[in-house]
């Protein structure tokens, strides 16, 4: 093992960091050691071969999916905080129902659910659609959603999720419209052909319930 | 520090992009994160050593870029802000991985049995680059490198990738500039060791 000074000397005398004076003398050491020559002329062939084949710049794999995310993540920070200023709504309530851990809809299994919610339903636009909400009933689990222009369509990104059978069949909820009842303390939401498909009201004892209709 | 990508003329300076990030305009930034993705990609490539790893960490710095910017000053160039933060994103998942200790970092436990001069030192005149094709040079370049500790595997890539000055690697990591020199030194001698195949075949 070198002395540490000696390390140094032969790091900077490769990193072209000695001034003139230092690197005269470095060189003239080198010439009454070979062994040191050696080791200093491979280093430096490294330290050559590494910024070759290390690139500064390397193209980013789905480039175009890299900035969409970012993109979607920034939009989603800007939502969250939105949200936060309107907790006392009721659909706040509503949505508070969808986080506690009863709604579990199927135990083990890490499904997500979502509220899709149009901004329009009558133009029917899917990139108007917004996502109020989402929960998946495993914690571990986290779910993002961006539209795809290019693909006309929502998609669902599962973090954390384990490796699903290609067999198990996944469906959602595609909500167009909901109504809300104050005196019933229910909402009752309709797919794209108008008909109720969910119902979530309260029970005698006053916990949450869904009921499928239609 | 990594200076900023040249501008053409005619193509919209940082300042004015990061301004118009900071007020709110998301395409703005959207065109930062064209001119600099590659750029910090091949950052966290390089230090993570996987690429599913390496495209999640680049992102979560420019995620990270986004809220900062109210905070940004422009006393520095946005890339090299912009670069800390990836490269701080980049090693705490390097830190994160190795206390979970799985075994893949083992320089540490080598770094002051490897003497200078021993069977980690090429001999003769070597050219490895003319010996093996590129690509598989720098194939085997890259698995040398995943076997670095993050320590030596960060100052290779601030100092090789980069070019970065001593000064500005020891201000970066931080530490002293004598721990640079030495991280340097045992990091190229690691690397020496872990291509020592491919010196003797070019021999």
């Amino acid at each position: 093992m070198k002395h540490p000074t000696e390390e140094h000397d032969l790091i900077r005398w490769i990193d072209g960091e000695m001034n003139e004076t230092e690197r005269t003398t470095f060189e003239e050491r080198l010439k009454q050691d070979p062994a040191l020559a050696t080791e200093a002329r491979q280093m430096r062939a490294l330290s050559s071969s590494l910024r070759t084949h290390l690139p500064a710049e390397m193209r980013v794999p789905h480039e175009d999916f890299f900035n969409t995310q970012i993109q979607v993540r920034i939009a989603q920070m800007a939502q969250d905080d939105a949200r936060a200023k309107q907790a006392s709504s009721s659909w706040g309530d509503i949505l508070q129902w969808m986080r506690q851990p009863w709604f579990a809809l199927a135990g083990t299994a890490a499904l997500a659910v979502l509220g899709f919610f149009m901004l329009s339903p009558a133009t029917g636009d899917a990139s108007e659609s917004m996502i109020l909400s989402s929960y998946t009933p495993n914690t571990n689990v986290q779910a993002r959603t961006y539209h795809d222009n290019g693909a006309e369509a929502t998609v669902l990104m599962l973090d954390g999720l384990d490796a699903v059978p290609a067999e198990r069949k996944v469906s959602g909820i595609n909500i167009q419209r909901s109504e809300v009842e104050p005196e019933l303390a229910s909402t009752t939401m309709y797919d794209h052909k108008g008909t109720a498909v969910l119902m979530i009201s309260r029970d005698a004892l006053g916990n949450p319930m869904l009921t499928p209709r239609g | 520090m990594p200076a900023s990508a040249s501008t053409d003329p005619g193509e919209v300076s940082d300042l004015d992009l990061v301004k118009r990030s900071q007020a709110g305009d998301t395409r703005a930034f959207d065109v930062l994160v064209t001119r600099y993705r590659g750029r910090i990609y091949a950052m966290t490539y390089h230090l993570i050593q996987n690429e599913t790893e390496a495209w999640d960490l680049a992102q979560e710095a420019f995620i990270k870029a986004w809220r900062a910017l109210p905070s940004f000053k422009h006393d520095a160039g946005f890339y090299t802000w912009l670069y800390r933060i990836a490269h701080n994103v980049s090693y705490d998942w390097l830190r994160k991985k190795k206390i979970q200790g799985d075994g893949e970092f083992d320089d540490e436990r080598t770094e002051h049995r490897v003497a200078a001069g021993a069977e980690a030192t090429p001999r003769g005149d070597l050219a490895p680059d003319a010996a093996l094709r590129n690509a598989e040079l720098g194939q085997r370049i890259q698995e040398a490198i995943a076997k670095l500790s993050p320590e030596h595997r960060q100052v290779i890539v601030l100092r090789e990738v980069e070019g970065l000055a001593y000064e500005e690697i020891a201000a970066l990591i931080p530490c002293s500039l004598g721990t640079v020199m030495s991280r340097l030194f045992y990091a190229r001698k690691k690397l020496q060791e872990q291509l020592h195949d491919v010196y003797e075949t070019s021999n």
